[in-house]
């Protein structure tokens, strides 16, 4: 096996997704989506909350590094 | 006769048979005992087993439309397990396995708080012995916490359930509220069993610690029948929506960093968790077959997610993301079916997580619950991180792998191919999933509206995702241990306790000495006391220990 696998997979992966995700946004022009708040049904807000909560996840979970992480053996000291 | 035989007693039954039985046939056993246990599945409705005791009537088994979703997903649940251990020889593990299954089929069909009690404590000691089985010192440590809070749990339920009785002269399985004090003991010791905020610790502490085969068996349970208990006595107790909405959005930051990926699974069931509790807060008919489709759907996936794992461990011998990765030309189905179970818990369209989210979703919305409703579309997002990329991707993926290691054995990939079936099979099928639960709602997931919402948050967090780590700001694992609540036992207790005992102790001591002194004067006739040893406080032998307890019993008898 071919030592970039890995990479070209990635990059097929990244591709497709940045597809289906233009084609989602898209979509969304088309039809009025219907949601049980109306503020959900400006044009890409899930798209849009999805990313933003993912981004936030991640960075605040590495803040918190900080405070929350110790070393391996913490607990048997 | 079979009729009212309490379902799970056989399992039971069989465990303790399990070690006269050769090593070839104790599977098929296992499983001959889940089939025959499973049979009680088409009893109906109704009471099949009442008990006149100590003056208390105790209804050891009804069924209802509440009951028998568990019932059935803890049978499917319970052959799953047995099926994943099928290479394994560890007899302890196995018999605490089937009597462990065999105490929670028995709990969902307790009719009164007394016999709930009874599974409710014979789960925790059947339990502990499978994270015990881990058989490292951190898992035998871990099942002492383990015990110590499970046992800590019922014997609030039996407190509470004494005050009642006490009280109201019931100690029928009953709606309560809050405003009660039995109210609110049940309702820790559920708490504690359904890891509410920081009442958790338990959770993430012991699980990854057990077996390979062991925590696929604890993570479908303990925590579900918790569920069960909370959807039938707090239905509609508007603080578990609060609970609930916090036990979603918590646990994610705390998956982020983690890097044992059983204990990032751990956190992901406590954030599920939260869906299921969310939805009993709600209270309706609706929000509340939410919360059952949702512990049906979610024991299956998480169940594929741990044996997926299990799997890593038993042939790459570890789960930390750190010195994980590249698996997937190793073992592509193992990957497949984790990748199942990773779309499944991210509720993508068309697998099963997806048709039972749902319910809980639209109830909050049809209540117009506009902030709950989006810390659960929120911690949506943060599922997907956790487990929809988080696991796959740092086992299977990530970088290259240099040294070689096996496809899972086939009987494993058997049970992981079932899994992943059910999880397909329910997302594309819901209605076969809605005709199980208690009330009847007609109920259509797959509208364009809500297909789209969903496809677009998912995919714009992959989106952000691969921004991430394109851009390296994607945390890299680091081998460490991440702080939560069983930090408050474990750290902080010890710390204040121990140089507060010594203290104590060094008081006392010195008191005694001095007193000791005096006494020894009196007392120097008698060689008994002259070495000072009256003045040690001893710990009771363990026979002393069961002299005591059977006193205590015979006390409690005499006073009923």
């Amino acid at each position: 096996m071919k030592k970039n696998d890995l990479k070209s997979m990635g990059k097929s992966f990244t591709k497709y997704i940045l597809i289906i995700g233009a084609l989602l946004i898209l979509l969304d022009f088309t039809f009025h989506r219907h949601e049980y708040f109306s503020f959900a049904e400006i044009y890409g807000f899930p798209a849009f909350f999805g990313f933003v909560s993912f981004v936030f996840i991640v960075m605040l979970g590495k803040w918190l590094r900080k405070f929350l992480m110790r070393k391996e053996d913490y607990y048997d000291q | 006769m079979i009729s009212n035989f309490i379902p799970g007693l056989i399992m039971i039954i069989t465990s303790f048979l399990l070690p006269t039985i050769p090593q070839y046939f104790r599977h098929p056993a296992m499983l001959l005992s889940v089939g025959l246990s499973a049979l009680s599945l088409f009893n109906g409705y109704g009471t099949f087993l009442e008990w006149d005791i100590l003056g208390l009537n105790l209804i050891l088994y009804q069924s209802d439309s509440l009951t028998l979703p568990f019932a059935i997903i803890f049978h499917i649940a319970a052959i799953l397990v047995i099926i994943f251990s099928w290479h394994s020889k560890n007899l302890m593990e196995h018999m605490a396995t089937l009597a462990y299954a065999g105490s929670a089929i028995g709990a969902l069909h307790a009719g009164d708080f007394f016999s709930l009690f009874i599974w409710w404590e014979a789960t925790a000691l059947t339990s502990v012995f499978i994270v015990f089985a881990g058989n490292t010192n951190a898992a035998k440590d871990a099942a002492m916490r383990y015990l110590i809070i499970q046992v800590s749990s019922g014997v609030l339920l039996l407190i509470g359930a004494c005050l009642m009785l006490y009280q109201t002269g019931n100690h029928n399985l009953v709606v309560l509220d809050l405003k009660t004090n039995f109210g609110i003991f049940i309702f820790i010791a559920f708490g504690i069993k359904a890891a509410f905020p920081l009442l958790n610790g338990w959770l993430q502490d012991s699980y990854p610690e057990s077996s390979v085969t062991g925590t696929v068996a604890l993570s479908a349970f303990t925590t579900k029948l918790a569920i069960y208990a909370l959807a039938r006595t707090f239905p509609g107790t508007d603080s578990l929506i609060w609970i609930g909405a916090i036990m979603t959005a918590f646990p994610v930051f705390f998956a982020v960093i983690e890097n044992d990926l059983r204990r990032v699974l751990s956190f992901s069931l406590n954030n599920q968790l939260g869906f299921m509790v969310v939805g009993i807060g709600i209270g309706t008919e609706l929000s509340l077959n939410g919360t059952v489709a949702h512990a049906f759907v979610h024991i299956i996936y998480k169940a594929l997610l741990f044996m997926s794992m299990g799997a890593v461990l038993y042939r790459a011998g570890t789960t930390k993301a750190s010195e994980l990765g590249g698996l997937y030309k190793y073992m592509p189905f193992t990957t497949i079916f984790c990748i199942i179970g990773a779309m499944s818990i991210s509720a993508f369209p068309l697998f099963s997580g997806f048709v039972a989210k749902s319910l809980i979703m639209s109830s909050l919305g049809g209540m117009g619950m506009v902030l709950i409703y989006f810390i659960l579309f929120f911690a949506s997002a943060g599922v997907l991180e956790h487990s929809g990329i988080k696991i796959p991707y740092f086992a299977f993926f990530a970088h290259e792998r240099k040294n070689k290691v096996k496809e899972a054995p086939i009987n494993m990939l058997i049970a992981m191919g079932i899994a992943a079936f059910l999880c397909i099979a329910i997302g594309v099928f819901p209605k076969y999933l809605y005709q199980i639960l208690p009330y009847t709602v007609e109920y259509q997931p797959y509208t364009l509206d809500h297909v789209i919402s969903q496809l677009q948050l998912l995919v714009f967090a992959i989106i952000a995702f691969l921004f991430l780590v394109k851009f390296k700001l994607y945390p890299s694992e680091i081998r460490s241990t991440v702080l939560n609540s069983d930090w408050f036992y474990r750290k902080m207790l010890p710390g204040i306790g121990k140089p507060l005992f010594k203290k104590i102790g060094l008081l006392t001591d010195s008191l005694y000495k001095n007193l000791g002194l005096s006494f020894k004067q009196v007392l120097s006739k008698s060689y008994k006391f002259s070495n000072l040893s009256y003045i040690k406080v001893t710990t009771p032998s363990f026979a002393g220990t069961i002299l005591i307890s059977i006193l205590f019993i015979m006390l409690v008898i005499v006073l009923v």
